[in-house]
């Protein structure tokens, strides 16, 4: 591929997001949306800065229920490194942690560990849940299963796949990062549900 | 610096009683001593998955210890009863999700035995191969999360390092990474694809010098020498006593392998051995690991060396969807690939018990057949299920760092033992 | 060889290469002491109870295949309904048995199974097995198959205050009915 002469940096292109290997494909809902909601909310640079530093180092929990969970493993390692994306450890302890990505399929035994979990998180604090499971059940519409976790946590993005590719994960947490730099308020301001 | 005396395997047995898996604290112990009852609850830093463990201490030592599991509890066993054979299948291998074609090895067998037919060399020869390169893959993780609790923490990455790479292989030969689903009753869902072998080859000429170099980070290290040897101790009749197989029962001194006592697939027809060890401690359970991993790579060598041509698939319509081109040509196949597809292939009616020899132990599927398209009852006999049985038994006089050692030596997966 | 000996035996049956052997449901820890001891079979893989409520109520129709074609002989290769023969009791207890023993060069297994009804108690095989302890703490909580002698009964894989046993065949399986979005 030939290298093109670039005066600017991409950036002041308008090109924000790092998925740019469509070459002729324009952002799609997600991102003008995002685009749109800077301008709405007219956010100041400080909380513009607050939030960009937020979004670039979020850190999450250790919290690894089932299959998903050697996927989120997966992210970690050399190969896929998510400290790239500034999740530079995974927190034990959810008073540390930012994020609380659910991977795995949610029992209804472990809904009041998770809920305790999710309440010792300080604000703001985040929610990925990630693979099918965590979304809404997955395969299992059962009498054991809570069909998707944000009925009892609020959830920022779901992340589709059984289990997602480790490359899947990133996207969800790079579009949180999108999000969160965009000024787009975590989840539990927004849901009236389990908040 | 005075050198610790590293309790060696005991006489008799140390399985507490009244309740074989549960460690009570002595009551003398409670009155004089001061006990602190604390939760490892069911989200802890160690990935065994979500097991809670109610342990009292007594300072640093465990007086009392009891496993709380099901937090897990995914109802698999209802689940399949409502699905056909065929889509039944997608099932189990999230069941024990380290090592997840097993569990679909070990219920396609049990189909196929109800069913009585045999599938082609061709495909037992491959369910061999990628089973042994799973076992690999569980391996690979026991070792990268085990040495991450106990401190080796760049262990971690060097086996994700290979464990990429078998996913590799995986992704190559069935199209996704985790949960392959590739197994079929009667053979393989399609043929292997080019390319597969050279790749597998490759990966294989390349492993052993990994494991060479895992074992000179590990084997001889002074803190992991401290940290494994002499701990977790269970005797071999206690490890029968409570039912324990795979890596744990060879570690304490009991040579039994089901490749070997029962062989299924083209087991008796490839060259192998079973690594068994004395001690029946962590550091056993961790060499009988290692060395399996490196006996798992011969076996995948002599399986592409002597992997048969032919059909990767039985020829029966009865059980298996015919080929797509003669639908346009033939109307049995048509109406075979309809009531296939609708209805599901009926299993005559029965019950078989098949086990095979999965990453962690006796991985046993009961299945109960009344002569319809789904399944009546399925049973997966997990060997973490069993392996968490005997946490009290080896955790006497442990100290509370040697619980994670050896909570994650019994290499459990708690996916398996909820179900 | 012949289980006539065992104590409160009632049948053998040899099938697709394995042995079943069905005892009294009273004689059930003498029966057990005798394979440990007596006949060597020291291992207890897995317990696994069956429901068979419904068992003989529907006839299943169809052919099915085989590695050698369609057996035109066997009752319902030629398409016609057939009920599966009826069973007597309500739940099976299945106890799978191996005898091993290091370095052996096979592995002799065995099902040992027990007959009841709702509401019988089965007595407990920790004493002979200690492995035996959580799995039959999942037949109770599963199947309701309430044990008797059992030093620990209580609800394992399930929470301590649920009700109901959810692998009986009378239990539903649960979930919820999806809702898509273009339907509100």
């Amino acid at each position: 591929m030939a290298e093109v002469e670039r005066k600017k940096r991409l950036a002041d292109y308008g090109l924000h997001s790092e998925r740019v290997l469509m070459r002729r494909k324009e952002p799609g809902v997600f991102e003008r949306e995002l685009g749109d909601l800077e301008d709405k909310l007219m956010l100041t640079t400080v909380q513009k800065a607050v939030a960009w530093a937020q979004g670039h180092s979020i850190w999450p929990d250790t919290f690894g229920l089932a299959c998903c969970a050697m996927e989120m493993i997966a992210i970690v390692s050399a190969r896929y490194d998510v400290a790239r994306f500034g999740a530079e450890v995974f927190r034990s302890s959810p008073r540390q942690a930012d994020l609380l990505i659910v991977s795995g399929r949610v029992a209804h035994k472990m809904a009041k560990p998770i809920r305790q979990i999710y309440d010792q998180m300080l604000e703001p604090k985040w929610v990925i849940a990630m693979g099918a499971c965590a979304s809404s059940g997955g395969m299992f519409a059962n009498y054991a299963i809570l069909q998707g976790v944000d009925k009892i946590v609020p959830v920022d993005v779901h992340v589709p796949g059984c289990p997602p590719r480790p490359e899947a994960l990133l996207e969800g947490i790079v579009r949180l990062q999108e999000k969160i730099i965009a000024g787009v308020p975590p989840a539990y301001e927004i849901r009236d549900v389990a908040s | 610096m005075a050198v610790v005396e590293r309790a060696k395997i005991y006489e008799g047995t140390r399985i507490p009683s009244p309740i074989p898996t549960v460690l009570r604290v002595d009551p003398a112990l409670r009155e004089e001593g001061d006990i602190l009852q604390v939760n490892f609850g069911p989200n802890h830093p160690s990935t065994h998955g979500v097991l809670r463990l109610v342990v009292d201490l007594n300072g640093e030592q465990v007086v009392g210890l009891e496993a709380v599991v099901g937090y897990l509890h995914t109802g698999f066993e209802k689940n399949m009863e409502q699905k056909t054979w065929w889509k039944g299948i997608t099932y189990p291998a999230r069941i024990d999700y380290l090592s997840f074609q097993y569990n679909e090895l070990v219920f396609v067998l049990a189909i196929e035995k109800l069913l009585e037919v045999q599938p082609p060399e061709k495909a037992t020869w491959m369910r061999m191969l990628l089973c042994e390169l799973n076992r690999i893959h569980s391996h690979l993780i026991w070792l990268g999360t085990g040495a991450l609790e106990i401190g080796a923490i760049s262990m971690l990455w060097y086996c994700f390092r290979e464990r990429d790479a078998v996913l590799d292989l995986f992704e190559l030969v069935t199209g996704t990474r985790m949960h392959t689903r590739y197994f079929q009753a009667g053979g393989l869902a399609e043929d292997i694809p080019p390319g597969f072998f050279t790749e597998c080859r490759r990966f294989v000429d390349y492993f052993p010098r990994r494991i060479d170099e895992y074992e000179a980070i590990l084997d001889r290290q002074q803190i992991w020498l401290e940290r494994t040897r002499g701990l977790g101790l269970l005797s071999a009749e206690d490890a029968i006593a409570l039912g324990q197989t795979g890596p744990v029962l060879r570690a304490s001194g009991v040579d039994w392998d089901l490749r070997k006592v029962q062989p299924y697939l083209a087991y008796d027809q490839v060259d192998f051995n079973v690594p068994v060890y004395e001690n029946g401690d962590v550091y056993d359970r961790y060499k009988v690991k290692m060395d399996e991993m490196r006996e798992s790579t011969r076996i995948v060598q002599q399986c592409l060396d002597g992997m048969p041509e032919g059909p990767w698939i039985v020829d029966d319509r009865k059980i298996v969807l015919p080929p797509r081109h003669e639908l346009h040509t033939s109307m049995e196949s048509l109406i075979h690939h309809f009531k296939l597809v609708t209805e599901g292939y009926r299993v005559p009616p029965g019950e078989v018990y098949v086990a095979v020899e999965s990453a962690r132990g006796e991985l046993g599927c009961y299945v109960v057949s009344d002569g319809g398209p789904k399944p009546w009852r399925v049973k997966f006999r997990a060997p973490s299920f069993a392996a968490l049985e005997a946490t009290a038994t080896c955790m006497r006089d442990a100290l509370v760092a040697d619980l994670i050692a050896i909570v994650g030596s019994l290499d459990t997966v708690m996916g398996e033992v909820d179900r | 060889m012949s289980y006539e000996s065992v104590p409160g035996f009632v049948s053998e049956t040899e099938a697709l290469d394995e042995t079943t052997i069905v005892v009294q449901l009273e004689r059930l820890v003498d029966a057990a002491r005798h394979f440990r001891d007596e006949l060597g079979f020291n291992f207890l893989a897995d317990v696994t109870a069956t429901d068979y409520l419904g068992w003989n109520e529907r006839a299943v129709a169809g052919y099915w295949g085989s590695g050698t074609g369609r057996d035109i002989n066997r009752p319902g290769s030629w398409g016609l309904a057939t009920k599966p023969d009826p069973k007597a009791k309500r739940f099976s207890v299945s106890y799978h048995l191996v005898k091993l023993a290091s370095g052996a060069t096979e592995a002799p297994r065995l099902r040992l199974q027990v007959w009841c009804d709702d509401g019988d108690a089965v007595p407990s095989l920790t004493p002979v097995w200690p492995t035996a302890d959580w799995h039959e703490r999942e037949a109770w909580d599963m199947m309701g198959i309430r044990i008797e002698g059992h030093p620990n009964l209580t609800r394992i894989l399930m929470e301590e205050d649920w009700e109901g046993h959810p692998l009986r065949k009378d239990y539903p399986l649960g979930g919820e009915p999806v809702r898509f979005s273009s339907e509100e």
